[in-house]
């Protein structure tokens, strides 16, 4: 029979013998999406995946949301994890009918003007389409990830991934508008557990056509 | 020469007491934001207009080109007006049927209110990528690069460019029309097409008027004047023409394709064909018109402040019986029309506005038996407008108009046949939205 502390000291040996070298394994990765003229690209949404290894499945964070205002979604590219429901929040005095026919998640949503929200669950990975029926301008997408890291870059065009096992892994972009197959590059990246790891993705971008309502 | 009844002076005072009443009364329903498009839309255009000689079209029939003119003389006249007033009706039946249904009373109309458009338009999900767009009832063919909104308003200028004016007051039509829209690669194509009747007199106005810059919009019932024609054709066609007739019960079509490649730039290529039997007339002689055209569209976004628009139109019309074999028929007219038109946004505080300029050419060329080559014309006009917003429901529009044109056929009301006019806008435009 063992006293209380010493199953406590056990337990916490234990504990840091499996945590903390793995903890003092993981890194951050910061991600810059430039065009090929230099100009960052906000909306970029990069991911990674393990090599060699599982990745983790994410796990949904509280909330997720996409706006109507102006006519127009709200953010333009929105990355969720599987399993997150994302809530449609209609600010126009307008209605929208919003749509997607995309293999990863087919819905459409009738949202009275002014604060008529809606949530769709998005449980398949790949990228959501957004359009709505009566505004033909209303343009968004959603990536839904099957990795914990990943996110949408700022206005910079800069990604900030924390908390990554070093090693091998897989680093991609995606951006609607980027021109590669798929509209997405990827690369294999060696991660230590050092200082920061910067990565740079110099891509060359499409220009879409213009935006039949934009309006005068 | 007959005239156009116009409104008096104390119905238009009781037509714009009423609408700045039903406005007023509208006002705190409005929607905080007046959305571009409502259940119901309530509108009055109200102008301070300077014009010199001649007299317009217009007034009673009149040689000059503008909405505006001044018969007494060369120096400018300040007058107010009550241009237009309306309402437009846009219910939705469901999610994917609306209706659009707009009345409109307009200065210089024998009408006090008549039918603008009307039309049930279907918009379902789109089928396999495509974008499928229906709509069956009046309308205008989707022309004019320069009118948006429910009452088919002139966006950024006050007078729209002689194409448009003509589509405005001489092309409209009853119809079917289909559009389907869908990206190929990264190109947006869209091809639009129409089976339409009602539009048998097109072509009149612009044989015997030529040319005009105006918006005076052609109405269900409307009747718009014609100047003094030839000895010939003084008996043989009214001295109003009617647009919106149909005499021979042929069909009519048009098409559209509209190429949007990537980047800020769209092409837009329109046929129109009415196919009008020449040769039909009815009791108050309005007759059938074979017109046909050709038109070009392009809009190219030079940065998201800074946007051109340029249209062209080439086309033929044809009237009436021939005086014998190997003749032509009575009016056999070619006419051309072009414009370029910028416009940039200008903010100022929270509040942006635009500014705008636009050259155009144009003319028309008869070799017909009966109307001949002094009823040509040649001609252009240059514009420079400027559109801020005052208010939530309150626009005002200022525009300088000045037209060049010479018509020999002028010199049948002593006018002479080469004109230069200037026309200057004010119009406070009046709108509020009801309803979602």
């Amino acid at each position: 029979m063992c006293d209380a502390p010493a199953r406590t000291a056990t337990i916490l040996a234990i504990w840091c013998a499996i945590a903390l070298p793995s903890h003092a394994r993981a890194a951050d990765l910061e991600v810059q999406v430039r065009a090929a003229n230099g100009a960052p690209i906000p909306g970029a949404v990069v991911a990674v995946h393990m090599i060699g290894q599982p990745t983790p499945r994410p796990r949904p964070g509280a909330s997720y949301a996409i706006d109507q205002q102006d006519i127009q979604f709200h953010p333009f590219v929105t990355t969720v994890p599987i399993g997150a429901s994302v809530m449609f929040m209609n600010h126009d005095p307008v209605r929208h009918h919003v749509y997607s026919f995309s293999p990863a998640r087919k819905f459409e949503l009738k949202l009275a003007s002014r604060q008529q929200n809606q949530s769709v669950l998005f449980d398949k990975a790949g990228i959501v389409p957004l359009g709505c029926n009566i505004h033909d301008n209303m343009i968004a997408y959603i990536d839904v990830v099957d990795t914990p890291w990943a996110k949408t870059a700022d206005a910079n065009g800069i990604v900030l991934l924390r908390g990554i096992p070093a090693g091998a892994v897989t680093v991609s972009v995606w951006h609607p508008y980027l021109r590669a197959p798929g509209n997405s590059l990827a690369r294999t990246v060696t991660l230590s557990d050092s200082a920061t790891h910067v990565e740079r993705f110099i891509t060359p971008m499409r220009t879409p056509p213009r935006d039949p309502g934009s309006g005068y | 020469m007959g005239r156009v009844p116009s409104v008096s002076g104390s119905r238009w005072r009781a037509i714009l007491v009423a609408g700045a009443g039903l406005c007023v009364l509208a006002c705190p329903a409005f929607a905080a934001d007046a959305p571009e498009k409502g259940l119901l839309t309530v509108y009055a255009n109200l102008d301070l207009a300077a014009a010199d000689a001649p007299r317009a079209w217009l007034d009673d029939g009149g040689t000059g080109k503008a909405r505006f003119g001044n018969p007494d003389g060369k120096s400018l006249r300040v007058r107010p007006y009550v241009t237009e007033m309306g309402v437009v009706l846009q219910p939705e039946f469901g999610w994917s049927l609306s209706g659009l249904v707009s009345a409109v009373a307009q200065q210089g109309q024998h009408k006090t209110i008549d039918l603008n458009e009307a039309y049930l338009r279907w918009r379902p999900l789109p089928l396999g990528g495509v974008r499928v767009n229906l709509r069956a009832g009046i309308f205008w063919p989707p022309v004019s690069l320069e009118h948006g909104g429910g009452e088919w308003r002139v966006n950024d200028t006050i007078t729209p460019s002689a194409i448009n004016s003509w589509i405005g007051e001489e092309v409209k039509v009853a119809g079917v029309e289909a559009g389907f829209t869908t990206m190929i690669g990264e190109h947006r194509l869209s091809l639009t097409a129409a089976a339409f009747g009602l539009n048998d007199t097109s072509g009149t106005l612009l044989t015997f008027r030529g040319w005009a810059l105006h918006d005076e919009k052609a109405t269900l019932f409307s009747y718009q004047p014609l100047p003094v024609t030839n000895a010939f054709m003084r008996d043989a066609q009214a001295p109003k023409t009617r647009p919106m007739i149909d005499l021979d019960h042929h069909a009519g079509w048009y098409a559209k394709l509209a190429w949007a490649p990537p980047g800020p730039f769209e092409l837009q290529y329109f046929h129109y064909d009415n196919r009008g039997d020449p040769t039909a007339f009815d009791d108050g002689l309005q007759w059938g018109w074979r017109t046909r055209f050709d038109h070009l569209g392009a809009i190219l976004d030079i940065d998201p402040r800074t946007r051109l628009v340029a249209q062209a139109v080439d086309g033929t019309t044809i009237m009436g019986f021939t005086f014998g074999p190997g003749t032509r028929r009575w009016v056999d007219m070619r006419y051309r029309s072009a414009f370029l038109l910028a416009t940039r946004k200008v903010t100022m505080g929270a509040v942006t506005g635009t500014v705008s300029g636009r050259i155009e050419a144009f003319d028309t060329r008869n070799r017909g038996s009966a109307v001949h080559g002094d009823d040509d014309e040649t001609g252009w006009a240059a514009t420079a407008a400027a559109r801020w917003p005052l208010f939530r429901y309150a626009t005002v529009l200022a525009e300088a108009l000045r037209i060049d044109s010479r018509r020999d056929a002028r010199l049948r009301e002593s006018v002479a046949p080469r004109q230069h006019q200037n026309i200057l806008r004010l119009t406070l435009r009046l709108r509020g939205v009801v309803g979602d």
